[in-house]
């Protein structure tokens, strides 16, 4: 599904950093993995290499066999609609928008299902997390773990391939960061959704752990 | 379908920042309404010229005015030779009125053209016009009033008195509006003109014409071409005018000339005739379009700041859409688009209060002494000025949102996201 082949990658501001040495790392489809370390360790630097929004490294990243190098801006803009979901540690909703309206951007622009069909889609996943009363809601009305909830249904809506979750409870109070953290291992083993999570916290159980140290996989 | 989510980013840009996008409407709309407003009126004015022009004056006037710098025959016979000097002393022109040489010959030849409407033969002449105590100097036109009528349509003009009563008082006299006020003269006043050649013959006045052109008005009376022939001491042909009206008009320039070479007299077309005005015309209209052109481009300036303003405020906003497949297309559609519907929203209001502006100024009584006097601003309703303004506005919108469309769509989300 996921695979990173002698990845390294470099700072060059202020001073060239070598951040990432040579990465070799497989996530297979369903799998539940974390990667974690100290911060400082380069973990969410690789999330983001792995995860086409930073493109500037060495080596390769595949993501189902298709070298992310290769694509264009605009066919990684689509790649990522279509098979790639992301939760971030703060929410990152749209303010200006209801939380059904958020769930449904990245559908209305891949434009898969009709207007109908989609608004179907995105009231079962916020039923799937258990926030479809809230639907109707401005996002900022929204408590965090809420807002968080919407973030996670957003993600899923165009049922990625994979999602990656850069400390998707690091905004979070305990009882909400257990929570999210309970939804995205049930996503995993109900729904066999491949999730790759960065995180500091390394208590949180996943199927696999990649632990990183000064930008070397060490286990 | 695809579109749909990003009209909706765009409304809701718009709508979250109401006083931003009120007042970059309102710049748009300002720029337009005084587009409408001041062109309708330099234009209008100047079509009101035109207009009184084409109807009142001759679309070609051909004339006896001698060239002023004639050539000695002694010149003219040595031309070309080098080895020949020569100097003529206290030159004398022969004291002669002007004259166009078989004029009414040349009047029937242009009357059969098919190109010509009609043409009038006249004879011009300055004169004193004296009545009480006051003198003023002003130009006698001796018309077969019939002919003249004919082509400038005098009756409709005639504001005291008639045209027919030219030929049927002896000595009738039609004076300008403005001539009359300066001899402070009313109808059936008597008075005497006095020519260069010191003929005095009594007139009475026995019409008041306003055409609307102030020159005309104010320099003008009408005679029976036999009374200014008898003012000037000159034989029932001597004619030193001829006025043509044409079919079309814009074959003037062309046949102006035609004319000019198969008479030998000067021929010019009413534009050459009004040479002065057109270029007064023109450099108002440089004068107009500068203004518009600024004001837009102060709006334009506007809209810039606001969807720059705009892009810092939605910083995570983009990187977001970025991140879950937006490109980078989509990007500058949102903010080319917001800009294109303030200008649109501007443009329509700026038209609509525009055309209610014109409406209300051209209603106005108002009272105009230029080249024209006219009751009213006369304003131009052109939908051509309309069409263009509605799509300059566009234009200016447009091209103020482009840089800013173009920073949001290269806005790198990683940066963004990671930087919070």
């Amino acid at each position: 599904m996921l695979e990173a082949r002698h990845l390294d990658k470099y700072f060059r501001e202020p001073v060239k950093f070598h951040v990432l040495k040579d990465i070799n790392i497989k996530v297979e489809k369903g799998e539940f993995v974390s990667i974690v370390g100290s911060s400082g360790s380069g973990k969410s630097t690789l999330l983001y290499t792995l995860s086409s929004l930073d493109t500037d490294y060495d080596g390769e990243v595949l993501i189902d066999h298709t070298d992310l190098r290769s694509l264009s801006n605009d066919q990684l803009a689509r790649l990522r609609n279509s098979s790639i979901g992301f939760i971030f540690q703060s929410h990152y909703l749209l303010p200006d928008f209801t939380a059904i309206d958020n769930v449904m951007l990245p559908g209305l622009k891949l434009g898969r299902l009709s207007k109908q069909e989609l608004l179907t889609a995105a009231l079962e996943k916020l039923d799937l997390l258990d926030i479809r009363d809230e639907a109707d809601k401005a996002v900022n009305k929204l408590s965090g773990g809420q807002q968080q909830r919407v973030a996670i249904a957003r993600a899923l809506i165009n049922d990625p391939k994979i999602v990656f979750c850069d400390e998707p409870t690091g905004n979070l109070d305990s009882k909400n960061a257990r929570m999210v953290f309970d939804l995205l291992k049930e996503l995993a083993h109900g729904l066999s959704q491949t999730i790759l999570m960065v995180t500091h916290d390394e208590s949180y159980k996943t199927d696999r752990q990649i632990r990183l140290h000064d930008g070397q996989v060490v286990s | 379908m695809r579109d749909s989510p990003l009209l909706k980013i765009v409304w809701a840009h718009l709508t979250g920042r109401k006083r931003q996008t009120i007042v970059s409407v309102l710049g748009v709309m300002f720029g337009i309404t005084v587009f409408i407003f001041q062109a309708g009126m330099i234009t209008g004015l100047q079509d009101y010229f035109i207009e009184k022009t084409i109807n009142s004056t001759p679309h070609i006037e051909i004339s006896s005015e001698s060239d002023a710098s004639k050539t000695p025959v002694a010149a003219k016979a040595y031309k070309g030779s080098s080895d020949i000097w020569f100097s003529i002393r206290n030159q004398k022109d022969r004291e002669e009125f002007d004259k166009i040489k078989d004029g009414l010959q040349i009047a029937d030849l242009l009357e059969s053209h098919p190109d010509v409407y009609g043409v009038s033969p006249s004879l011009t002449s300055q004169a004193i016009f004296k009545l009480g105590v006051i003198d003023v100097s002003a130009v006698v036109y001796g018309v077969d009033i019939r002919m003249e009528n004919r082509l400038f349509n005098l009756e409709q003009d005639i504001v005291q008195g008639s045209v027919t009563r030219l030929e049927t008082v002896n000595n009738g006299l039609i004076l300008g509006s403005g001539l009359a006020e300066r001899l402070d003269a009313s109808l059936n006043d008597n008075l005497n003109i006095v020519s260069p050649n010191g003929v005095t013959l009594a007139m009475k006045v026995v019409g008041i014409i306003s055409t609307g052109l102030r020159d005309l008005d104010d320099q003008r009376a009408y005679a029976s071409l036999r009374n200014a022939q008898k003012l000037m001491k000159v034989q029932s042909s001597h004619i030193t005018d001829i006025s043509i009206k044409l079919k079309d008009i814009d074959k003037a320039p062309e046949l102006a000339n035609e004319f000019e070479r198969r008479f030998g007299y000067q021929a010019e077309d009413w534009r050459e005739k009004n040479a002065s005005v057109f270029s007064v015309f023109k450099i108002q209209n440089i004068v107009t379009y500068l203004v518009i052109i600024s004001i837009m481009i102060v709006s334009g300036f506007g809209i810039f700041n606001i969807l720059t303003m705009m892009i810092y405020e939605k910083m995570t906003d983009i990187a977001i859409l970025k991140a879950i497949g937006y490109t980078d297309k989509d990007i500058r559609v949102i903010f080319l688009s917001e800009a294109l519907l303030i200008g649109f929203a501007g443009g329509v209001l700026g038209l609509v209060l525009g055309f209610g502006i014109s409406i209300i100024a051209a209603s106005i009584p108002f009272e105009i002494e230029g080249f024209v006097t006219s009751e009213r601003l006369n304003v131009n309703f052109d939908p051509l000025f309309y069409t263009i303004a509605f799509f300059f506005g566009l234009l200016t919108t447009a091209v103020a949102g482009l840089l800013p469309a173009r920073r949001a769509a290269r806005v790198d989300p990683l940066h963004i996201i990671r930087s919070q």
